[in-house]
């Protein structure tokens, strides 16, 4: 086994295109999931989607466990959204289409009263009570407590630089 | 969206400051470490720094031990490094739902607007759309009156307003309805003869109590008022309910419970009609028994859990009833069964309930209370999300 920055140089030259992304799309790549990685689909949700803050539409979300990262694909129509969500440190990051490229989002909130999550502000909305619940269920400390809004916002490293409750995602703390 | 706005320069150089002058100044750690404890919790204490390990920040390093970022009560340690979100992929109680039911919510992120204590229905009201036409003070209906908004009214107006006159009668003290009311003067001697009026206990106690534990049967009506005027009836406990369940060993408060409850439900839901739609077997047959003519609606539960949900509170007091139950170990059973958890004099009893036919453990309740559980614990289950 080489050692890892001569796997980073390997793994650049087998994939030329990816070492041109900039840095912080370089680090929400990380862990990248290998091919032989180990997916499981937890489940399939019929739902409603919304997209650019637009009426809501029929969608499925399919929430798959990928090597230490959860994969959130959305199906729209035709189209496939998909979020991509690692925890330690919590990065988000979305693709869209056939694109391969995952691109850091920049924000994303949840409602816990409607069961909706947004990413990137509204371009994106789901009502997803399953991955509330278990956001819920997993943050059975104080942190959560009494909340119903959240919000994160996403520095240019790609980890969460702020984060507010309820009326304090009002406030301007600049 | 607004989080954008957030701005963490001003904390960026405040924590500088603590970080430098603790690594200068070794001796004073600790007390500069409080002062940033202090620092982090208020007021910006929903402000949460970092974002997990794995930075230059998360501990680790050359930071060992002591040090404000370095363990203890750093201030950061409870703010959660996402807001509390992660990837969701541990499996909540309950499970993982395959559709959201219901009338189809739409996504949104839109809180309700905080209510004034007063309360108002529709947006802010600014002062002009509070009806057309300005509204001055002489208009308001309760708001200061002068003598101008009264008109010229000179004593002429009130008529001839003397003693004598006013209505007519005469008030003299020795007039008021014509029953002499000097001191003395009632005669209660009639009041003896009133243990006439039952066959049994009725009769005046020394201090003035009624009693009336006579003839009346109340085998369906135990219980008290509450304040608004209500029956409540006394929780009664089943011959065949097992107590003293350890609450301990149960999840409480599972992730469905919380805002958004109704829908957030994993299971079938919204097929639960209550006690009306449809009329159940075991409804219509039993209410006359019970002594009711109704139970608690879907709506008043439903408003019953939400607030409980406000308030941190892991019970709900079934309408009506002194029991409290915990709802948020309802859980459904089969297709139409449900258990759950009931606190009630002071003993928790884990139940089972069968909503279609009308059961807590196999038995058709006991009393009009029993009933009322029922209901609540099978709302809450399968009811229609409000």
């Amino acid at each position: 086994m080489p050692p890892p920055l001569l796997r980073g140089v390997l793994a650049c030259a087998a994939l030329l295109g990816s070492c041109l992304m900039p840095a912080a799309a370089q680090s929400q790549s990380q862990p990248a999931p290998s091919s032989a990685a180990t997916s499981k689909v937890l489940y399939t949700l019929a739902t409603q989607c919304s997209q650019a803050g637009g009426p809501p539409q029929p969608c499925t979300v399919e929430a798959i466990d990928e090597s230490g990262t959860t994969i959130y694909r959305h199906r729209i129509g035709t189209q496939t959204i998909a979020v991509r969500i690692t925890d330690s440190p919590v990065t988000m990051a979305i693709k869209s289409g056939t694109s391969t490229t995952w691109v850091p989002l920049r924000t994303a909130g949840a409602l816990f009263s409607t069961n909706t999550i947004c990413f990137n502000g509204r371009e994106l909305c789901v009502v997803n009570p399953n991955y509330l619940n278990s956001v819920r269920e997993d943050r059975q400390d104080l942190r959560l407590q009494g909340r119903d809004l959240v919000k994160v916002h996403f520095g240019p490293d790609g980890r969460v630089n702020a984060s507010c409750y309820d009326s304090g995602c009002e406030a301007d703390l600049r | 969206m607004s989080g954008a706005l957030i701005s963490s320069t001003s904390w960026r150089r405040r924590n500088s400051l603590v970080l430098a002058l603790m690594l200068a100044v070794p001796s004073i750690t600790s007390p500069l470490a409080a002062l940033a404890v202090s620092l982090d919790a208020s007021p910006y204490q929903l402000i949460a720094r970092g974002g997990g390990g794995g930075g230059g920040r998360g501990g680790g390093g050359g930071r060992s031990g002591g040090g404000a970022f370095g363990g203890g009560r750093s201030g950061f340690q409870n703010s959660g490094g996402a807001g509390g979100l992660n990837r969701g992929a541990s499996r909540p109680t309950g499970g993982w739902s395959q559709s959201v039911r219901g009338s189809a919510p739409s996504p949104s992120l839109s809180r309700p607007a905080s209510r004034p204590s007063g309360g108002f229905s529709g947006a802010d009201r600014t002062p002009s759309s509070l009806g057309a036409g300005s509204r001055t003070q002489g208009s308001l209906g309760g708001g200061s009156r002068t003598p101008a908004d009264f008109g010229n009214r000179t004593p002429a107006d009130f008529g001839n307003r003397t003693p004598g006159n006013l209505g007519g009668v005469d008030r003299t003290p020795g007039s008021l309805g014509g029953v002499d009311r000097t001191p003395g003067s009632i005669d209660r001697s009639n009041l003896g003869n009133r243990t006439a009026l039952t066959n049994g206990d009725r009769s005046f106690g020394g201090d003035g109590t009624f009693n009336r534990n006579g003839n009346l049967d109340r085998g369906n009506l135990n219980g008290n008022l509450n304040r608004d005027g209500q029956r409540v009836f006394n929780g009664s406990v089943g011959n065949n309910w097992s107590r003293n369940w350890d609450v301990n060993n149960v999840n409480i408060s599972p992730g469905w419970a919380r805002p958004g409850w109704g829908y957030a439900r994993p299971w079938g839901t919204g097929w639960y009609g209550g006690w009306a739609t449809p009329t159940w077997g075991w409804w219509g047959a039993n209410a006359a028994l019970w002594g009711i003519s109704t139970l608690a609606s879907a709506a008043v539960i439903n408003a019953a859990v939400d607030s409980a949900v406000t308030s941190n509170t892991t019970y709900i007091v079934v309408p009506q009833t002194t029991y409290q139950l915990l709802y948020g170990t309802v859980q459904p059973s089969g297709s139409q069964g449900v258990t759950f958890l009931v606190q009630v004099d002071g003993n928790t009893y884990n139940l089972t309930a069968d909503c279609n036919a009308g059961t807590i453990d196999g038995a058709l309740p006991n009393d009009a209370a029993q009933a009322e559980l029922l209901n609540a614990a099978c709302q809450v289950a399968y009811g229609t999300a409000s």
